[in-house]
C-alpha cells in the first residue's frame, strides 16, 4: 500500500513513538472528514469512502471494501470520523514503516479490528485478509500462529496477541539496531577509504614534486 | 529514547524525507512536529496546560468500541506493560476527545456551513488567520508552542484539502449519477456541495488576486 504523494494525508506528521497525531493534526483531518461529509451526518458512506481511499492510496476496489467492511464493525453502511481517524494512523504508520510500533502501542483497537466476528479472538485467516494493512510477512504469521497460540485453538486470544506485538516489537527494534549498526560500519569504512586514497593521493604529489 | 530538543520550526516531517524535492514540500514545514516524543518543551507550563497535546488512536475509538460492551474480559492484561505505555494510557484518558466532539459537533469546521453561503466569513476568518502569523514576533520565547497553537490551518494547506476533496467528490456524483440516478435527493446534496466548495475556491482565488 502507498500513499499518493502530495495528498493531503500525506503532509500530517505522526509522531514515532506513540503512533499518534497531535490534536492540530487531528482537527485538521476533522475539517477534512467534514468536507467528504457531504451528507452532514458526521459518517462517510461507501462510496464516498470508496473515493476517498482510492484517491489517496493505490489500494484495489476489493481491498478498499474490505477496509470498508473491517471499520464498519456494526454494518450501518456508514463509518464515522473514529474510524476515519484510526485508519489514517494505520495508513500513515504503514507509510511510516511504523507497522510493528503501531500495532505494539494499540494492540487493543487493532485487536478488535481484526477480530471481525466478535468472538474475542483472531484466526489466521482474518489476519491474512487484513495483511496488506499491517503489512506482516507471511512467515511471521506462521510463526506467530506456531508460538504464541497457547491454547491450541488456531485461533490468538487479545492475550496471546499481546505476547505476540511484544514479540514483533522486539524483532523490529533488534532489526532497527542492526540497521544503524551496518549503516555506522559503512560510514567507518567509507571514511578508511577516504583518508587511505588521500594518502595515496599525496604520495604521488610529493614524490611527483620531488622529480 | 527519541527524545530531541524542542526544534518544531527547523524540523521538517522526517517520514517523507526532507531531500525529496516536491513542490509542495514548503507546506510541511507550517507544520510543527513538535509531538508527544518531545516531552521536554520550552514552554511555560500554565500556558501548556491549556491544550493537550495529543489525542489517541485508542481514546478515540474508545466510544466506538464501548460498542462491543462485554468483550473486554482481559482488561487486566493491560497493568503489564512498560511505563511509556502507561503514560499513554494516561494521555489517552486526557486526551483531547472532548475537543474533537465540540470539532465533530460544533459550527467551526471547513465544510460545516458550506451551502449556507458563509463564503465571505470564512475568506474573511482565513485572511485574518494569516494576518495573526504577524504576532509570531512577540512571543519569540514560545515560538514554537505558540505556531502549534494556531488553530486555523495554514492556508496553502486549506487549498490543498480542498482541493483533492473536491476531485474525491466529483468522482463520487459521477458514481451516484449513475448508481442512483440524477434526480435523487443524495446526488442532489452532493452536487450542492461540489457547487459552494468551488464558489469558495474562487472567492478566495479572487481575494488573493487583490
Amino acid at each position: 500500500m502507498k500513499l499518493k504523494e502530495g495528498s493531503f494525508l500525506w503532509y500530517l506528521y505522526l509522531d514515532k513513538l506513540y503512533c499518534l497525531l497531535s490534536v492540530r493534526n487531528v482537527k485538521a483531518l476533522v475539517d477534512y472528514f467534514h468536507l467528504l461529509d457531504v451528507h452532514r451526518k458526521n459518517t462517510l458512506n461507501d462510496v464516498l469512502f470508496y473515493h476517498f481511499l482510492h484517491h489517496v492510496t493505490n489500494l484495489t476496489r476489493t481491498q478498499i471494501n474490505i477496509v470498508f467492511n473491517m471499520l464498519d464493525w456494526s454494518a450501518v453502511g456508514e463509518i464515522g470520523f473514529d474510524q476515519f481517524y484510526m485508519l489514517v494512523c494505520i495508513l500513515l504508520a504503514q507509510e511510516n514503516r511504523l507497522e510493528e510500533r503501531f500495532i505494539f502501542r494499540h494492540s487493543r483497537p487493532v485487536f478488535e479490528l481484526l477480530d471481525v466476528d466478535g468472538e474475542l479472538r483472531v484466526g489466521a485467516a482474518n489476519f491474512h485478509m487484513y495483511n496488506f494493512l499491517f503489512n506482516i510477512k507471511r512467515q511471521a504469521l506462521r510463526e506467530l500462529y506456531h508460538d504464541f497460540d497457547i491454547t491450541g485453538d488456531r485461533c490468538l486470544n487479545y492475550k496471546e496477541f499481546k505476547l505476540f506485538t511484544i514479540f514483533f516489537m522486539d524483532k523490529y527494534q533488534e532489526r532497527q539496531k542492526a540497521e544503524k549498526e551496518k549503516a555506522l560500519l559503512e560510514k567507518k569504512r567509507s571514511r578508511q577509504v577516504n583518508v587511505s586514497q588521500k594518502k595515496s593521493l599525496l604520495g604521488i604529489n610529493g614524490s611527483e614534486s620531488r622529480i | 529514547m527519541e527524545e530531541k530538543p524542542f526544534k518544531a520550526l527547523a524540523k521538517s516531517s522526517g517520514r517523507q524525507g526532507s531531500s525529496k524535492s516536491s513542490p509542495h514540500s514548503d507546506i510541511r514545514k507550517l507544520w510543527t512536529t513538535a509531538t508527544l516524543s518531545q516531552p521536554k518543551v520550552n514552554v511555560a507550563l500554565s500556558s501548556v496546560c491549556d491544550d493537550s497535546e495529543a489525542s489517541s488512536v485508542g481514546g478515540n475509538t474508545r466510544r466506538w468500541y464501548n460498542q462491543k460492551a462485554g468483550r473486554h474480559s482481559d482488561i487486566g492484561w493491560e497493568d503489564s506493560e512498560d511505563g511509556e505505555d502507561k503514560d499513554s494510557f494516561r494521555q489517552e484518558e486526557l486526551d483531547g476527545h472532548s475537543l474533537l466532539e465540540l470539532q465533530l459537533h460544533g459550527g467551526s469546521s471547513l465544510g460545516s456551513h458550506l451551502e449556507e453561503g458563509d463564503d465571505d466569513a470564512r475568506t474573511e476568518t482565513e485572511r485574518s488567520s494569516s494576518m495573526s502569523s504577524l504576532n509570531f514576533s512577540k512571543h519569540t520565547h514560545h515560538r514554537a508552542y505558540w505556531v502549534e497553537q494556531q488553530s486555523r490551518l495554514p492556508l496553502p494547506l486549506t487549498e490543498l484539502m480542498e482541493n483533492e476533496a473536491l476531485e474525491i467528490l466529483t468522482k463520487a456524483l459521477q458514481s451516484y449519477r449513475s448508481g442512483i440516478g440524477r434526480d435523487h435527493f443524495l446526488t442532489k446534496q452532493l452536487q450542492r456541495h461540489i457547487e459552494g466548495l468551488k464558489r469558495r475556491r474562487n472567492k478566495r482565488l479572487h481575494v488573493s488576486v487583490h
